[in-house]
């Protein structure tokens, strides 16, 4: 039986023709061509990939863990940039057309406030009038602030109409040109641009999206660092392979390989993970902010992330894995020599 | 095939391994390398395997000068070189069979081709009905043939082995050093550090003899 054995054992050492003709072996030594190392370079990257995410299954516990500090650090800049993109939206809504709120004297009827609004719309330099009648206003006021009764111990209706002008030009500066020449007019007891708000609006916006900078960067940090040590221990429990793998010819890139999958399966669960959170997030806001909203009687709608960001989302997420698991493979294997 | 040529090895805190080592091992030539602890044999072999780089002089393998290697060229050098350990150096995470075809994967091959080498390699030790074992339940003599299949499976153009016999009784020493001596017959460079005297003494080998890091002969 062994020595049936030992000749097959023979017989397999023979080098097999058709392999030959792409393996050139001397009597001592071969080696790979081209061709043949870049399908060994493609099945390792293959086989490492796999290897690499069964591991990570293979302890549910401490990857779920990793996972879930990842992808709350991710979802929180991510969720914090949601919500800005929509107080953006909710400031470009008027942003682009400042309006004049002409308010007339008590002394227009509504007649000659129709006329004046009518006539506004000749001037070359307006491009739409809007006119809100006292009536109106009050009704307006009634139904929507909840402060109607308040009516009801007044004897006249105090609203004054309200002729708004959208003007043609909306430049900074051609806007308070207009309103000034609107002051002017004999009807018209106060012109006002309401642009204040949406100024203070904006700079709030752009002081939140520097705050948004700055906790991203902090959550990027915190990304790297605990991606970082679960490679730097990773690369422990496996130091004897290491050390072995580079006594018999293992490349530094062969040795890293592994850990810079790892990485790169933390950033792709995590971005997922990170995503899920963050749509959850602002599924648990739509309710009240529909509720506000309606308050305001705006089309506003809360938007989640679109395609393009999700895609972003993972594409950060993974680089992120994988930075963090080069910055710790770095660091750890040139620690690692055989001694 | 692997010359030594007024070798220095001396360790930053002074101590001099090797000191002016001078000796040559033909291609095809088995040798034993031996020498009382300390006296700088596996100083000697970390040189050859490049795990140490020498304060002066110059080591040679094949016709290469190990100096001009760079540290990114360290594993292509390896790969021509099968070392045998004194400890062995398994892995017990993985089977026998997984152990020997880490150099081949490491090398490239072709995973169907890997499994073919590495089975004629357990079969020339002995030990292809124990391929699915994990290494931890064979013998200390089988641990260290499954070194020695490892070691030999990329057919490397010279075998080193580091007191390969350290933990064996003479009979499985013997059968250990019989299985060098066929690698040799095939056209390996052979070169064993040992300290087993006796053992040495039954071989016709050329023996090269280290004292506190000098050479006291090259057995020429």
């Amino acid at each position: 039986m062994e020595n049936n054995l030992r000749r097959k054992g023979a017989v397999r050492v023979e080098p097999n023709t058709k392999r030959d003709a792409r393996v050139h072996r001397g009597a001592e030594h071969h080696r790979l061509n081209v061709a043949d190392r870049s399908r060994s370079y493609l099945r390792h990257h293959a086989e490492v990939a796999r290897q690499s995410y069964f591991s990570l299954l293979a302890q549910p516990l401490t990857t779920f863990m990793t996972l879930a500090v990842l992808a709350i650090a991710l979802a929180l800049p991510g969720a914090l940039y949601t919500g800005l993109k929509n107080i953006q939206q909710l400031g470009s809504g008027w942003d682009g057309d400042p309006r004049v709120a002409l308010y007339l004297k008590q002394s227009v009827t509504e007649a000659e406030a129709e006329t004046l609004s009518r006539e506004l719309l000749l001037r070359d330099d307006v491009a739409a009038t809007e006119l809100i009648t006292a009536t109106q206003g009050m009704l307006e006021f009634k139904s929507m602030s909840g402060f109607g009764d308040v009516f009801n111990f007044l004897d006249t209706n105090p609203l004054p109409a309200v002729v708004m002008v959208m003007p043609r030009d909306l430049s900074v500066a051609s806007v308070p040109l207009l309103q000034t020449r609107l002051q002017a007019l004999p009807q018209v007891d106060d012109a006002v641009v309401d642009m204040a708000w949406v100024q203070r609006l904006a700079a709030f916006v752009v002081l939140a999206e520097r705050a948004v900078w700055v906790l991203a960067a902090l959550f990027v940090m915190a990304v790297l660092l605990v991606v970082g040590n679960t490679i730097r221990l990773s690369i422990e429990s496996r130091r004897e392979e290491i050390v072995i793998a580079k006594l018999v010819g293992a490349t530094d890139a062969y040795v890293r390989r592994p850990f810079l999958y790892d990485g790169v399966w933390f950033g792709v669960a995590g971005g997922v993970f990170a995503w899920f959170l963050i749509q959850l997030s602002l599924l648990l806001l739509n309710g009240p902010v529909g509720q506000l909203v309606s308050l305001y009687d705006s089309q506003f709608e809360l938007a989640g992330l679109g395609l393009i960001e999700t895609i972003l989302l993972l594409l950060i997420s993974i680089l992120l894995g994988l930075c963090g698991a080069w910055l710790a493979v770095g660091r750890h294997l040139r620690q690692i020599q055989p001694q | 095939m692997i010359s030594f040529d007024n070798v220095t090895k001396r360790y930053p805190n002074g101590y001099d391994a090797l000191s002016q080592v001078t000796f040559s091992l033909d291609k095809g030539e088995m040798a034993f390398l031996t020498g009382h602890s300390g006296a700088g044999k596996s100083t000697l072999l970390k040189l050859l395997m490049l795990m140490e780089r020498p304060s002066n002089g110059r080591v040679l393998v094949g016709d290469q000068d190990l100096a001009s290697l760079a540290n990114s060229q360290i594993p292509y050098h390896r790969r021509r070189v099968g070392v045998v350990f004194q400890n062995h150096q398994l892995l017990f995470d993985r089977s026998v069979f997984d152990n020997i075809v880490l150099p081949l994967r490491i090398c490239g091959f072709d995973p169907s081709d890997a499994a073919r080498r590495a089975r004629a390699a357990l079969d020339k030790v002995g030990l292809l009905s124990k391929e699915k074992l994990n290494p931890v339940v064979l013998s200390g003599g089988e641990q260290q043939r499954v070194g020695i299949a490892r070691a030999i499976v990329h057919k490397p153009q010279f075998l080193l082995a580091d007191e390969p016999t350290g933990n064996l009784d003479p009979k499985l020493s013997e059968e250990v050093m019989r299985l060098f001596q066929q690698f040799n017959q095939v056209g390996t460079t052979v070169l064993i550090a040992s300290h087993d005297l006796g053992l040495i003494a039954r071989m016709p080998h050329r023996v090269i003899t280290l004292n506190q890091g000098r050479l006291v002969s090259d057995g020429k």
